[in-house]
């Protein structure tokens, strides 16, 4: 172990044997809650326990060290759907990752659900058929490689059973940040071609398009009689009625274990 | 040729053009003043001193702007954002390079024929906006230009040698520069940056021979001037009123229009109870002494980050019935301004995006600001957001359609209050703010006349610009999106005729001028300057 990933450990077990907090620094963590709740609580839940973005109770698999878990308050993870929100005073930024480092570290509430089992069953659904894992897979959706380190089990299980309800937003570079991914649109041309599929990318004159066999088009605005963006739908089916209850606590389970996130 | 004889012949030349026979000074002020006179140039930062970006030139017009090819492109040595406009006179184009870098252009090819860049301190402090630059001055043989560590730079135009170097103010305080200076007759008159640092702002004027100060007038009054009552306590020492896009000139009225930044701390008015003059407000400068003859201020106790450091645009028009020497200003808190440039009064102001921070404004046009509109710690919707509805780049105005063409940005932003203490160099900000963006903002051509803000036409844009507008006698308006477009609409009813993707966001200003009779319009893209011509 080198040195630095040796200081990076020992902080993570300082920051869990911190508990019960000692009262000098309970104000500043409740400073920080504060500030967490205006900013971070959207994706990451009123207590860290996630949502769009990863729960914060867990060990943080980014966030390893003090140093780490300031850089990323400051900046955000843009890339990775993380906006930078604001800027913070120097006092707000050590009362925000007091706050982070506060949060109790357990065992990922990912239900009660088996995560060998749930393998299983999302090789059963088809889930495959539109999301590549590790390299295998369909296209359509979303890679899930690292999907347990970005979501929580919470929005997995809404992703599963209400995929419209919880539509990712400006994660990646393209289309960019804050546009929304696998936007559904439909299009006919001036000659009366329809074209229905996800948006890859646009700009004011010109828009990319995959469809459902994984065609790609492109159009310039002026040459379309039509261009319906679908903002929230989704074509993700759902599977309120197609997963039994057990089933999915073992896929919630099996997705939320994949990217290392213990 | 032998050694005497090689002197005696280079004395020959360097003698003729000391007496002043064949080689004049470059660019005198009286070319900048009639800037109108040679449209193949573009001699001052807005192309001329009214601020309005508009060329005379017309080869390029609605009939063939879509054969526009490129004619050549320069690809920045030095990597960062590119906001420059570039000015070209007497064959040279010249433009500086993020962030602090000068450099001349044959305009025919596009090859360097010097760069300049200074030496930066590692340390350098630049808080508020990225490290950008946003072009030169040129004036006599001189060409000007600001820097990240707030110097301000003469250079000798045909080589690039350094003839002065003047610090402006304290970079280890926040105060940087960014925006091109204005080249007045005998004066160099340059705005610095830094009010997210808790500067106290000011607008200067330099002897363009000596790099001498010749005054500085301050945009936040001290005790016992004017305008100090709308401070409370201390919080005017750290007051901001930045000075940072370039202003307008009426050789006429003999009058310079600057407007100034955002008070400090930006979102946490605690400390500064007051209207906080002349914070986001527009000045009008004698040049002489740097006099304020008068001021008005859009935003009175902004809480907002509402710069008023958009570009003051000067015509004369018909407003409500009379007729009048006009200042504009497409200002960043979303209305669209009119007052006399003579007196300062008021004549009309039109929201031109949507808008909820304020119930109108009274008869003076000082806004019914609303107090639930603040910032908070949980943060505050509001529109438009913190990068407002207009920013540092340029609108234009067309004076032969009598249009206003500004590129609005429709966006809300929430507003977040947070904690401000002040440290030397350090932010002081006291919250900051996030965006409402990607499919839930977006942006717009606009066109209105100038006169009153009657909208004219609108051309939609997928996203909010951060690129400035030029129009052309052509009839054309070009412009640029985030995504990388740049375009041309017909500045009667904004069409689009042209566009092409270079590649790279769009975030500078558009300027036309002429090579050898044949008319080009350059816009930089990414980290290239890119210019178009007729084949
Ligand atoms: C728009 C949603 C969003 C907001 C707002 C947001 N985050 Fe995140 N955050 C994410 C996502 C998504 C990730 C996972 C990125 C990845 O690693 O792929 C993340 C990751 C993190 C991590 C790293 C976790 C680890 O395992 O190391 C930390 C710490 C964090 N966020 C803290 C915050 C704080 C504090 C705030 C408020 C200032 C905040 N986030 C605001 C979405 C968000
Ligand atoms: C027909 C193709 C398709 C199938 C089958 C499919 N998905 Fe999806 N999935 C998508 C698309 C498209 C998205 C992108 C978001 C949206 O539209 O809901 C998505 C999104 C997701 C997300 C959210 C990703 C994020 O970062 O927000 C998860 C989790 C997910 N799918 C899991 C599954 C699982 C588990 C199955 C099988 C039970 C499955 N999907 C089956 C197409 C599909």
């Amino acid at each position: 172990m080198s040195i630095e990933r040796f200081a990076g450990a020992l902080l993570l077990l300082l920051g869990v044997a911190a508990h019960p907090l000692p009262a000098q620094n309970a104000a500043e963590v409740d400073k920080g809650r504060q500030l967490f709740l205006g900013m971070c609580s959207r994706c990451h839940g009123a207590e860290g326990g996630g949502g769009e973005g990863p729960s914060l109770n867990r060990s943080l698999t980014r966030a390893t060290d003090d140093q780490a878990l300031r850089t990323i308050i400051q900046e955000g993870i843009p890339d990775r759907g993380m906006p930078r929100t604001r800027r913070l005073s120097n006092g707000e930024l050590s009362a925000m990752a007091a706050y982070v480092r506060s949060l109790g570290r357990h065992a990922e509430v990912a239900g009660q659900g088996n995560a060998e089992k749930g393998k299983a069953v999302y090789q059963r659904l088809g889930c495959a058929s539109c999301h590549v894992i590790a390299g295998q897979g369909g296209i359509l959706g979303p890679e899930l490689t690292n999907i347990g380190v970005r979501r929580a089990p919470g929005y997995l299980r809404q992703a599963i059973l209400d995929p419209a309800a919880v539509l990712p937003r400006g994660g990646t570079d393209v289309p960019g940040r804050g546009f929304n991914e696998y936007l559904p649109v439909r299009i006919v041309t001036r000659e009366g071609r329809e074209v229905n599929g996800l948006r890859v990318n646009e700009d004011s004159f010109s828009i990319q398009v995959r469809d459902a066999g994984s065609q790609l088009y492109s159009f310039q605005k002026a040459d379309l009689q039509k261009l319906d963006k679908e903002f929230g739908k989704s074509l993700m089916p759902d599977y309120k009625t197609r997963a039994a209850d057990a089933d999915l606590d073992d896929l919630v389970a099996y997705l939320a274990s994949l990217g290392g996130a213990k | 040729m032998r050694i005497e004889r090689l002197r005696a012949w280079i004395c020959a030349g360097v003698c003729l053009a000391l007496s002043g026979g064949a080689v004049m000074a470059q660019v005198p002020y009286r070319r900048i003043a009639g800037a109108e006179s040679d449209p193949s140039t573009w001699v001052t930062y807005s192309g001329n001193y009214q601020a309005q970006r508009f060329s005379l030139l017309d080869q390029i017009n609605r009939q063939n702007v879509a054969q526009l090819k490129p004619t050549w492109m320069y690809q920045m040595r030095h990597p960062g954002i590119v906001e420059t406009s570039p000015i070209v006179v007497d064959g040279v184009m010249y433009l500086t390079e993020p962030p602090s870098t000068a450099t001349a252009l044959d305009v025919r090819t596009g090859r360097p024929l010097w760069t300049y860049t200074p030496k930066i301190p590692s340390d350098v402090i630049v808080i508020g906006s990225p490290p950008v630059n946003r072009g030169v001055a040129v004036l006599d043989d001189l060409v000007f230009f600001g820097t990240v560590n707030c110097h301000l730079i003469a250079l000798d135009a045909k080589t690039g040698i350094v003839r002065w170097d003047t610090m402006v103010d304290d970079n280890k305080k926040g105060y940087y520069v960014t925006s091109a200076p204005l080249a007045i007759d005998g004066r160099i008159i340059i705005g610095i940056s830094g009010a997210e640092t808790g500067i106290r702002g000011f607008l200067d004027a330099y002897d363009p021979k000596t790099g001498k100060r010749l005054w500085r007038t301050y945009t936040v009054p001290a005790p016992g001037e004017p305008g100090r009552e709308t401070w409370g306590g201390d919080s005017w020492q750290h007051g901001g009123g930045s000075t940072w896009v370039t202003g307008s000139y009426d050789p006429d009225l003999h009058l310079l229009y600057w407007g100034t930044g955002n008070p400090g701390p930006d979102w946490n008015d605690d400390v500064r109870p007051g209207d906080n003059l002349y914070t986001c407000s527009l000045l009008a400068i004698d040049p002489a002494n740097g006099k304020i003859k008068w001021h008005f201020q859009f935003t009175p106790h902004d809480v907002h980050d509402w710069d008023a450091t958009e570009i003051p645009v000067l015509f004369d028009a018909e407003v409500q019935g009379r007729r009048r020497k006009v200042v504009s200003m497409a200002n960043r808190n979303g209305f669209y301004y009119l007052l006399d440039r003579a007196t300062g009064e008021f004549l009309t102001a039109v929201p031109y995006v949507k808008q909820n921070w304020t119930d109108g404004l009274d008869a003076k046009g000082r806004p019914f600001a609303r107090r639930d509109a603040d910032p908070k710690a949980e943060g505050t919707l509001v529109y438009p957001a913190i990068t407002g509805s207009a920013n540092w780049y340029s609108p234009s105005y067309s004076p032969k359609t009598r249009l206003f063409y500004h590129a609005a940005r429709q966006m809300a932003g929430i507003y977040f209050k947070g904690d401000a203490e002040y440290k030397d160099g350090t932010a002081y900000t006291g919250g900051g703010g996030d965006t409402k963006n990607g499919d839930e903002a977006s942006g717009a051509i606009l066109a209105w006349e100038a006169s009153s803000g009657k909208l004219r036409w609108e051309f939609k844009l997928l996203t909010p610009p951060w690129a400035g507008l030029l129009s052309t006698a052509g009839g054309l308006v070009f412009g640029g999106t985030e995504e990388g477009n740049f375009f041309a609409l017909d500045a009667e009813n904004g069409k689009p005729l042209w566009q092409l993707q270079l590649g790279g966001r769009v975030a500078a200003n558009p300027v036309s001028f002429a090579i050898d009779g044949k008319q080009q319009v350059a816009i930089a893209a990414g980290s290239s300057l890119f210019v178009f011509g007729l084949p």
